[in-house]
């Protein structure tokens, strides 16, 4: 609860500008805090009579903080693939286990993992844990988040990371819940804060209106999942040495009242968009399915990938799974070129994080405009084809 | 088939933004409206209803006001509505909500199914939904979005996964978060408008569902937000100019390191 010091209040306003939700006002020269309120606390930092605090923050059941130690990656391995985040995420994890001083750890969950934990090792790992059983052939969120659960359990890290993929943000929050830790989704940065050495989990909220700082200042382990393409892997070292553990699986932890059936892979066109480094997305303006022919072909040409709005996946032009923004998919691509997108609030959304944006649309007062770092005001059938043929001369 | 679905009401995107002068988030006019992945959560559990039978209750943790969303998903079809309101909630992160609906769950009663949305659009975590089936000790399937095959005992369906879709079959009960894909939410009839006018949303607070203090709002929250500010703004600006070779010529010369 956010608490007012009626004696302290000045009435200044200086909270009401800091707010962010709105969630203070000042009546009769002191301030209010209403529903809006999240106890963030930035008013409480700038209140300069230290008039506000927040109370009730402290969780009654408190880990023993120094017991846990060590970081932790959970590597996903899904159709006989290491998907590539979880490489990016040893990367990160490296740097974080050398500021803290202590072991970077990975978790390898499947079936015919192969060489995937050299791979690992090779990545930064200091010690893997495989899980490799014909059971964990497919994903399920019983059996994954039962061997990872007991890891975790026996283990004790201090600090557990996951991809924010389809797989990571299913089973991970199952396994925070379990254990009563804090989990963090989205995570775009992290790092450790020096007096404490607590694990700063940054996430952009509100469609990425603003970004938020997380931490867990009294349960453990510190747990995050962390966008795809937003951190760096390691340079593949294969002269580094690491400890590989086979992990003991007890049958019931291979057990799952939830069966899968099949797993369809989607041949037609790439659909895990959020691993693509340079995407190409269609809207409205494409006009019909056709049209989408001149955005895969752009793609192509970039070695990239599809995305669209939804005004185009309503239209059936093109699937789902290629759905930016808030109703789809969020995604940080090197490059992402929006063509014939107006540049709804909802497809920013899922897009503005991109390193490169570069817009074409006719019309020149089109809100894509806004956040494109370089736009062609021009019609898409005219552009997109000299676009293609420029691109594909250079290459030659 | 009894089917518990849980909504939240959220600020509408197109309404929040920073104020670039000010650096906080323009308040006026923001509109609430009902998550929308717990409208297509909310469609299919009507039409399972319609399907097999039972009764529809829609639950909601959130201010008083909250109740709107309730009854706009009572005239689209839901039976009851129950509305889970305490000061004592107040920033309670996506563990310290789980642990709320469930124990609103519990005071419901009886379930086969409970239905979520695959996350809310003003958090974007995706964590509610696990984290309720976890403390119910059921199973859950996440971004549900096809219901392939229902009937009184089980239910065959497609997850949606990065690279494509996997078929899972499971019995009751069960948790599922669901995606857009899945279904197209009707609009309210006549009828269902007129009998959420007169519906009464039951509220509970803490105390009803004999919530422990130490687990519900920040108190029972591991992760506390430390720090709001606005994201880092992005580079130089351009809109090409010339006509559109000359602009195309440019543009690829921008782009080179991509290429
Ligand atoms: C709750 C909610 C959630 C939503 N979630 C999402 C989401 O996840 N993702 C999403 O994308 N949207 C989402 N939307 C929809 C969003 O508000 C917009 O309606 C949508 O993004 C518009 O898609 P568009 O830009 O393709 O179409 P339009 O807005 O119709 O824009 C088409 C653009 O193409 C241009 N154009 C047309 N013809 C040409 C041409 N020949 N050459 C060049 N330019 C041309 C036009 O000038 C126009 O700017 C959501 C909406 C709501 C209410
Ligand atoms: N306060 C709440 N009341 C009811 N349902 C909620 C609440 N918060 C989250 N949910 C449900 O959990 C889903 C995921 O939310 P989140 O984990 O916050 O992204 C939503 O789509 C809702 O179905």
């Amino acid at each position: 609860m956010l608490i007012v010091d009626k004696d302290l209040c000045v009435g200044c306003e200086v909270c009401v500008d800091n707010c962010a939700f709105g969630a203070i006002t000042v009546i009769d020269g002191l301030a209010v805090v209403g529903d809006a309120c999240t106890l963030c606390g930035a008013c409480v930092d700038s209140c300069e009579v230290e008039a506000l605090h927040i109370e009730g923050g402290e969780k009654s059941v408190q880990a023993d903080l120094d017991s846990w130690s060590g970081v932790w990656v959970y590597c996903e391995f899904r159709a006989g693939l290491l998907a590539p985040v979880s490489l990016e995420l040893l990367g990160i994890g490296r740097k974080l286990a050398d500021a803290r001083g202590v072991k970077l750890s990975a978790v390898l969950i499947g079936s015919d993992t192969g060489e995937s934990a050299a791979k690992l090792i090779a990545h930064g790992a200091d010690i893997v844990y495989r899980a490799d059983n014909a059971a964990l052939k497919y994903f399920t969120d019983e059996t994954y988040g039962a061997v990872l659960t007991k890891l975790i359990q026996e283990h004790k890290p201090e600090v557990v990371l996951a991809g924010a993929t389809a797989i990571g943000r299913s089973f991970i929050p199952g396994v925070a819940n379990t254990l009563g830790a804090g989990l963090t989704a989205d995570c775009t940065q992290l790092d450790i804060r020096a007096d404490d050495g607590a694990l700063l989990q940054t996430r952009p909220a509100f469609g990425g209106n603003i970004m938020a700082t997380i931490v867990c200042p009294h349960s453990r382990p510190q747990m995050s999942t962390v966008r795809p393409n937003v951190m760096k892997a390691l340079d593949t070292d294969a002269s580094r040495s690491g400890e590989l553990i086979d992990v003991d699986l007890e049958p019931a932890m291979l057990q799952a009242k939830v069966q899968v059936l099949e797993s369809v892979i989607s041949e037609h066109d790439d659909v895990n968009i959020q691993e693509s480094d340079i995407l190409v997305g269609g809207g409205r303006g494409l006009e019909s399915e056709k049209g989408f022919d001149l955005i895969r072909e752009l793609a192509k040409s970039l070695n990239g990938s599809v995305a669209a709005s939804r005004a185009a996946v309503d239209s059936k032009w093109i699937g789902y799974p290629h759905q930016v923004g808030q109703t789809g998919k969020t995604v940080a691509p090197k490059l992402y070129i929006a063509c014939g997108i107006s540049g709804a609030i909802q497809h920013v959304a899922g897009m503005q994080s991109a390193e490169t944006i570069v817009a074409i649309n006719r019309d020149a007062e089109a809100p894509i405009f806004n956040v494109a770092d370089f736009g062609i005001v021009g019609d898409l059938f005219e552009v997109l084809p000299k676009l293609i043929s420029t691109i594909e001369g250079r290459q030659k | 088939m009894k089917i518990i679905v849980c909504i939240k009401q959220v600020p509408d995107a197109k309404d929040v933004r920073l104020d670039p002068e000010t650096n906080t988030l323009a308040r006026e006019g923001v509109q609430s409206i009902m998550n929308p992945y717990d409208q297509h959560a909310l469609e299919e559990a009507v039409r399972l209803k319609e399907q097999l039978g039972g009764e529809v209750t829609v639950l909601s943790m959130g201010p008083p006001q909250a109740e709107e969303v309730l009854r706009q998903a009572i005239s689209c079809g839901a039976d009851r509505g129950v509305l889970i309101s305490d000061r004592a909630f107040a920033g309670a992160d996506t563990w310290a909500t789980s642990y709320t609906l469930a124990k609103a769950v519990n005071k419901i009663g009886d379930f086969d199914l409970i239905l979520c949305g695959k996350q809310a659009i003003d958090g974007d975590t995706a964590q509610v939904g696990p984290g309720l089936a976890i403390q119910l000790e059921i199973p859950f399937i996440t971004c549900i979005q096809k219901v392939r095959e229902a009937d009184e005992k089980h239910l065959v369906m497609e997850r949606m996964m990065d690279d494509g879709y996997d078929v899972v079959s499971v019995q009751y009960p069960v948790l599922l978060t669901v995606v857009k894909d899945l279904n197209e939410p009707r609009v309210p009839s006549l009828k269902g408008k007129m009998k959420s006018k007169k519906a009464k949303i039951e509220m509970l607070t803490a105390a009803d569902v004999g919530a422990d203090a130490a687990c519900i709002g920040l108190a029972g929250s591991p992760t506390q937000v430390v720090d709001v500010f606005p994201p880092p703004p992005r580079g130089e600006r351009a809109i090409l100019t010339g006509n559109i070779d000359e602009q195309v010529e440019q543009l690829v010369a921008k782009l080179a390191t991509y290429l």
